[in-house]
């Protein structure tokens, strides 16, 4: 299938304002007689259902959670980047937009990343005027802080919640709308089908959580706004309810999906420590600001670090780029780690670990400028390690953190099926093989609060208006076939529990197509996964039934997405035979162990057309064509 | 007047009249502690300031009608709060431990406060309703302070009035809003102070008062 | 230093909002001192599957401490004896061997149990669907810099609105008030000039609305803020009640 990304012709800066101006308007008195889904309430999902609901649409929003408060937006610390130029250090929506590209290793559109820039100023007027405490200088102008990537400051923050106050801003927005009746919020709901009827997204099936039952609603356009899918792998980051169930049944009902081997692994993490382990804790990147990385020189060292002397430390990353050193982006960083541990120089009882030294910024700075910039994140290591980092160097490793990948949208928002948009981390638009920190927040308030409220009315208005109930045969085949699978699953009453799968299938992914991937592993991996998969189906215990509140049956179905899923994550892993960002392929590097991409053969996006049930998914290519950016080669040294 | 009635039934309206009501019995124990506080000098100074008391003539009466009102309302209030904050936890907790919140004063005050209506039940029987030809309060008062009964049970109604304030006090400048870091660690302690002073000194009286007969 | 315990646990067990629900005893073998709480409870339900039981049901999300999620009362503590810590990040080095341990789910009239530990707690966002936001449509927001806030403002809003609604304030509580939840979000939005406009119909409609969902009256125990995981302080509650005042006698809200 030919791809049409429909981005608009012209300047790179004048395509969002041209664009606006082009799409079809929908008359405000008939708004009211339009319903939209929307699936999820994170920035982005929640941007969306209040824009939406404030320009007069019909709006039903549905959450996992029990509250929309929840959603794991929530968790992100460091803060939201944005071209406002405020500290007059030459920053520029071009600036911004340069640094995405070339971040994301050059593997974005464009078009898209242009816009985002554009629009990362409004969201931060937006988020005042809500009520966003961001941190203030003593003059009462907004603070800023550097993040990795950029030579500029413009990150805004809220202590070290940023995500939080962000996402109770678009929360108290949506709250608004909940109270005028335009929002009906519908919580403890897992969506468990797109049903489309004749090629346009018509509504969700959903799962009630706490009765168990089947609901359908049907709507004349559908949102999805459902996050990552890192927790394939386990353990990571994401909060332990975050699933690709909805963009993957999305993907199965003819969605493309793009780009799934591009995850991001985010390299200050707190390293796990036993096999109970559920989850992984992720310490703020800006710790690398004054935190030195080492590991000890000779391999196995069991020494304590105090005892290890200079002369006998490797400060790896120093050595290795001595002109970003330890500041070098993401991927670098972990990378890097998992080479030091290959080598038998990881630290910790279980010698998956580096050291993050502050003792030197301590002596330079003292306790008290380390404890000013630095004091909840250090608080945060103590309560979980039970170690000072005052007086000991943390431990950290790298930790599965945000997707990349996700399903493939046009410049609308709009995926391959006519009337379905996908926001935020759903989505695989802007961020390329890599994304930078502090974008992640950008980039969902951006398509909820500022493109999808125009794009949808130019769907809307230029697609006939058809009347759908939940009768629809659609519907009912939709509900017969969810049915049929949570029967399935509870059925089987095997010798296995879900979250001994899942943790399986996550050690698979992590091991094969984790920081470092090859032909041959990713080859091992699949059969691994296929083998897992067809297990899963004949010996998975899920205990209760399924009309009633029954969390390990929600696993269940999870899992079982996961375990296609990643299968998919390999196979798109292995048809990219280069290194780029998030995606390190090991027979493509250069010399000096760098990421080496091949521009010539893979400078597209890499679209997966699901094709059934034990059928290869079909790759469709939409080429990148870059035309103010200069691709080059990254380097750090 | 919707809002009015509205404003003073909400939750935070009951407890700006628990607050209210509260501080001022806070006022009129001070008064009428200064006012005993004369016994320490003896029979003659507490005569003549009781006799300068009710020389006062309506003024006193209209005190004594505010006090009762305010009584019957902070009662009223209270008795709504307590049962109202009984409903809202219908299923109790099998285990619960303070996080050191609570004090002794906090946790005790619908019960004290139930203590302190009987108390003052029959102090005014005793004191104020007793008939008083042919005699002086002093007398009166020496004469309740003879039987041992009565010291003990004065004694621990003053340490129930105690404890009711050490939390009424402060309690009642946080519900009206005054609470500001640089002042609320006085007023905690003036809370504390208060509370001591008050049951010291009415507390003090029965064993004063035995002890010079 | 890592070392294993064995514990007793007394779960509270319930099968739906109307029926009786009752503690049950578990035993809880070979527990890592590095587990946190919330593991040890996976760690039981694995258990209890493989035995053809039925698991412990409980919320929880993120397990960093942030979305509000989690919570039991853990030996008569709302998420548990440590200060300033969500459930998900309590770690059971904080226990010692052979301890019994309590686990209940937040109890109050206003938060119905779902099953188990899992509580509904949709009253909190009805209080904030009466008035705990700005009315600011999309767009149109003027620059983020025009209106200055001194820095002490922000982080005073910034110390109330770290709030994540989690719902301990309420069941530590002795009379199930939902004062500091509710102060949390009147506070930062009265301290803020962009919620200054609509200051006076926030205080009354959010109290008002508190009052109807069940929750009971603040008798300033002070149990809330010193349960509170965000450490949010009862100086949110004496600000309500000045804007409470403010708005019931100076403005035209009735």
């Amino acid at each position: 299938m030919q791809l049409d990304a429909k981005i608009p012709a012209g300047p790179l800066a004048q395509k969002w304002d041209k664009h606006r101006f082009e799409l079809k308007l929908v008359n405000p008195a008939n708004k009211r007689k339009y319903d939209i889904i929307v699936v999820g309430t994170g920035l982005a999902g929640g941007s969306a259902s209040a824009s939406l609901a404030e320009l007069g649409y019909n709006v039903k929003t549905f959450c996992i959670q029990d509250s929309p408060r929840r959603a794991h937006s929530i968790a992100a610390q460091g803060g939201i980047n944005a071209s406002k130029n405020y500290q007059n250090d030459g920053d520029s929506d071009w600036r911004l937009f340069y640094d995405t590209i070339k971040g994301g290793d050059f593997r974005a559109r464009e078009a898209n990343v242009y816009r985002l820039a554009q629009l990362s100023g409004n969201i931060i007027d937006q988020c005042v005027a809500q009520g966003v405490p961001f941190a203030r200088e003593y003059g009462g102008q907004l603070a800023n802080r550097s993040f990795g990537g950029a030579q500029v400051s413009r990150t805004f923050y809220a202590r070290g919640q940023t995500g939080q106050q962000l996402l109770l801003g678009a929360y108290s927005a949506l709250s608004r709308q909940i109270a005028a009746g335009k929002v009906q919020m519908y919580t403890r709901r897992e969506m468990l089908d797109i049903v489309v009827i004749e090629g346009h997204a018509k509504g969700v099936v959903v799962r009630n959580l706490v009765s168990g039952e089947v609901e359908k609603y049907a709507a004349d356009a559908v949102v999805l706004a459902t996050g990552g899918y890192g927790n394939v792998f386990y353990l990571s980051t994401n909060a332990m309810g975050s699933n690709v169930t909805a963009t993957y049944r999305a993907y199965k009902k003819g969605a493309f999906f793009a780009n799934p081997c591009f995850t991001q692994i985010h390299p200050t993490c707190i390293p796990v420590h036993g096999t109970y382990q559920s989850k992984l804790t992720l310490m703020s990147e800006s710790l690398r600001n004054d935190g030195r990385v080492w590991v000890p020189k000779k391999p196995g060292d069991k020494r304590k670090p105090s005892e290890i002397p200079e002369a006998e430390r490797d400060y790896y990353l120093e050595n290795k780029y001595p002109s970003f050193g330890n500041l070098v982006p993401r991927d670098v960083a972990s990378r890097n780690a998992k080479e030091q541990c290959d080598k038998g120089k990881g630290v910790g009882e279980t010698r998956l670990a580096v050291y993050l030294d502050f003792a030197d910024a301590i002596k330079r700075d003292g306790k008290e400028t380390i404890a000013k910039k630095y004091g909840n994140l250090f608080q945060m290591y103590e309560k979980i390690t039970a170690d000072n980092p005052y007086e000991t160097p943390m431990m950290i490793y790298p930790a599965v953190h945000y997707t990349m990948g996700g399903l493939w949208v046009d410049y609308n928002l709009m995926s391959t099926i006519d009337g379905l948009f996908v926001l935020g981390e759903a989505n695989f638009s802007d961020h390329g093989a890599n994304r930078l920190g502090a974008s992640a927040l950008m980039q969902g308030l951006a398509d909820g609060y500022f493109v999808i409220p125009y794009t949808i009315g130019g769907y809307l208005a230029t697609t006939a208006k058809k009347q759908i109930k939940t009768d629809h045969l659609a519907f009912r085949e939709s509900e017969k076939n969810i049915n049929d699978f949570t029967n399935k699953l509870l059925s089987i009453k095997g010798k296995r529990t879900v979250d001994d799968f899942h943790r399986q299938l996550g050690n698979v992914l992590w091991e094969y197509c984790g920081m470092s991937r090859n032909d041959a592993g990713l080859e091992k991996a699949r059969k691994l996964i296929q083998e897992l998969r067809g297990e899963f189906w004949k010996n998975v215990l899920v205990p209760g039934s399924g009309r009633e509140f029954n969390q390990s049956l929600e696993k269940a179905g999870r899992v079982a997405d996961f375990l296609e899923f990643g299968e998919l994550l390999v196979i798109d892993a292995l048809s990219r035979k280069e290194s780029c960002g998030g995606h390190f392929n090991e027979a493509h590097q250069t010399e000096e162990n760098e990421a080496m991409r091949d521009d010539e053969n893979f400078c597209h996006v890499s679209a997966w057309e699901y094709k059934g049930y034990g059928n290869d998914p079909v790759l469709n290519k939409e080429p990148l064509t870059f035309e103010n950016v200069k691709l080059t080669q990254r380097s750090y040294k | 007047m919707g809002w009015f009635i509205k404003t003073f039934t909400s939750s935070i309206g009951k407890k700006w009249l628990m607050a209210i009501t509260g501080l001022s019995f806070c006022g009129f124990l001070t008064s009428h502690l200064l006012g005993n506080l004369t016994l320490y000098s003896g029979k003659d100074a507490f005569n003549s300031y009781a006799e300068h008391l009710h020389s006062l003539g309506v003024l006193i009466s209209v005190s004594e009608k505010g006090l009762l009102f305010f009584g019957i309302i902070h009662v009223l209030t209270g008795l709504v709060l307590f049962i109202q904050n009984i409903k809202s936890r219908p299923v109790r907790y099998s285990v619960k431990k303070s996080a050191g919140g609570r004090t002794i004063g906090s946790f005790t005050m619908p019960y004290t406060g139930l203590v302190l209506i009987a108390f003052i039940v029959l102090h005014l029987i005793n004191f104020h309703f007793v008939d008083k030809t042919g005699t002086t309060i002093y007398q009166i008062v020496q004469e309740a302070f003879s039987k041992p009964v009565y010291i003990i049970g004065y004694i621990f109604a003053m340490i129930v009035v105690a404890v009711h304030v050490s939390h009424g006090f402060w309690s009642a400048f946080q519900t009206l809003g005054v609470n500001h870091p640089k002042y609320m660690p006085f007023i905690r302690k003036a809370g504390i102070a208060f509370s001591l002073i008050v049951g010291l000194g009415f507390g003090f009286i029965p064993v004063f008062i035995s002890l010079t007969i | 230093m890592t070392k294993t315990l064995n514990l007793t646990l007394r779960v509270w067990r319930q099968k739906g909002p109307d029926s009786a629900g009752k503690l049950e005893t578990y035993d809880a073998k070979n527990i890592s001192t590095d587990m946190s709480f919330l593991e040890m409870i996976d760690v039981i339900n694995e258990q209890l599957t493989l035995e053809g039981k039925e698991p412990i049901a409980f919320d929880h999300d993120c397990r960093e401490g942030i979305c509000g999620m989690c919570g039991a009362v853990v030996n008569g503590r709302p998420h548990g004896p440590e200060k300033g810590t969500t459930l998900c990040q309590l770690h059971m080095r904080h226990f010692s061997d052979g301890d019994t341990i309590f686990i209940e789910p937040w109890r109050s009239r206003a938060f119905k149990i779902i099953k188990d530990l899992a509580v509904d707690r949709s009253a909190l966002d009805i209080i904030i669907q009466a008035g705990g936001y700005v009315s600011v449509n999309t767009g149109g927001a003027p620059d983020a810099n025009a209106i200055p806030i001194s820095q002490e403002t922000a982080e005073k809003a910034m110390d109330a609105a770290a709030c994540i609604g989690c719902g301990a304030c309420v069941a530590a509580c002795p009379n199930a008030s939902a004062m500091l939840f509710t102060s949390a979000k009147i506070s930062q939005l009265a301290l803020l000039p962009q919620g200054k406009p609509e200051a006076a119909k926030r205080a009354i409609e959010m109290v008002r609305t508190m009052d109807k969902l069940g929750f009971g009256n603040c008798t300033n125990e002070r149990e809330c803020e010193a349960e509170c995981p965000k450490e949010i302080s009862i100086v949110n509650i004496a600000r309500m009640n000045r804007e409470f005042f403010k708005a019931s006698f100076f403005s035209d809200v009735k």
